[in-house]
């Protein structure tokens, strides 16, 4: 049972390899940081996330992801986000590359190395995130597409969330709408999927999850 | 006794009239939401010759036209190569920089 928790906790997001914090937004600022927490349910198994961010200059920076579930402390992932910006008038976009790498710091004791390329592009009203990952035997794919909406100090942001992920453990597709709220520092995300898609896996059901971080 | 008083007058007057604000504007490629105004904002508000009484620290962003003005110490003289590098370093890329007049007209930065 407790392989099942761990297994589920680090399959059954693709935050653990997809996004970064903090909501793969901020801190862009040289020297900036922030933290998150993102609590996630997928398959009765609930997992606190914490999450943090330096930024060492804008085209580097380094993120950690510690997961807790059911009393049991994960695996820690480091990871060394590399991005190529470009602002164009009211639009600015990036190339995103990260090399990760997970320590055997809870109880599951594995070493293991991953892989990701992402795309993001944003203007006052539209925003889109793209990220192609491997890790282990898993290749995935998530999307983030919608709008934004900005105001004054503050902002949000409507999207669709689109998840497929391959393995020799199975295979799924999730989906179902994201929405982020941001005032000054302060950072909030809440997504729900549904799973319309799977092949040979053991777990089914839909994935909620809710996250708060803050930026300096 | 006529001199005297014009000088006292002259000097009431001087202490009270404001110095000229500085005010700058600097069109920023990228800034599209209240995120990078936050990143923009920190980075210049801690160069030394911004007047942080004003504006928020010292400096305003509007997303809609990607602008930013700034408010100058009225006894400081702007640079403007830490001003574009601060502007970098929070992540986006300025392009031209005006001065603006009282009325508020912007002008050809001269150096």
């Amino acid at each position: 049972m407790k392989g099942l928790y761990l297994v589920l906790m680090l399959f059954g997001s693709s935050v653990v390899y997809a996004h970064q914090p903090v909501m793969d937004m901020a801190p862009r600022w040289a020297d900036g940081y922030g933290i998150q927490t993102r609590i996630e349910q997928f398959d009765s198994t609930t997992t606190t996330w914490v999450e943090g961010v330096y930024t060492f200059k804008p085209w580097v920076r380094m993120t950690f992801k510690l997961p807790h579930a059911n009393g049991e402390l994960g695996d820690l992932i480091l990871g060394i986000p590399l991005k190529k910006y470009q602002n164009e008038g009211p639009k600015t976009s990036n190339w995103g590359i990260t090399p990760s790498v997970k320590l055997p710091t809870g109880d599951q004791r594995d070493w293991d190395l991953g892989l990701s390329v992402s795309y993001s592009a944003e203007t006052p009203s539209f925003y889109q995130f793209y990220d192609l990952y491997a890790w282990d035997d898993r290749v995935g794919l998530d999307i983030n597409v919608g709008f934004a909406f900005p105001g004054k100090g503050s902002g949000m942001f409507a999207l669709w969330d689109v998840s497929a992920l391959t393995s020799d453990e199975g295979d799924r597709i999730q989906t179902g709408p994201v929405f982020v709220y941001f005032k000054k520092n302060f950072m909030f995300r809440a997504e729900h999927k549904t799973l319309v898609y799977e092949r040979d896996s053991d777990w089914s059901g839909s994935y909620f999850s809710v996250a708060v971080g803050l930026v300096y | 006794m006529f001199n005297r008083i014009n000088l006292l007058a002259l000097l009431i007057a001087l202490i009270a009239t404001p110095a000229l604000a500085q005010d700058y504007v600097i069109k920023v490629n990228g800034i599209v939401c209240e995120f990078c105004s936050l990143g923009v904002t920190k980075k210049i508000s801690k160069l030394p010759f911004i007047d942080h009484s004003r504006y928020n620290k010292g400096v305003r962003v509007e997303i809609e036209d990607q602008m930013v003005t700034i408010a100058v110490k009225d006894t400081a003289v702007l640079d403007k190569e830490a001003l574009f590098a601060a502007i970098e370093s929070g992540g986006y890329n300025p392009v031209d920089i005006w001065q603006l007049t009282p009325e508020g007209e912007r002008v050809d930065f001269q150096p």
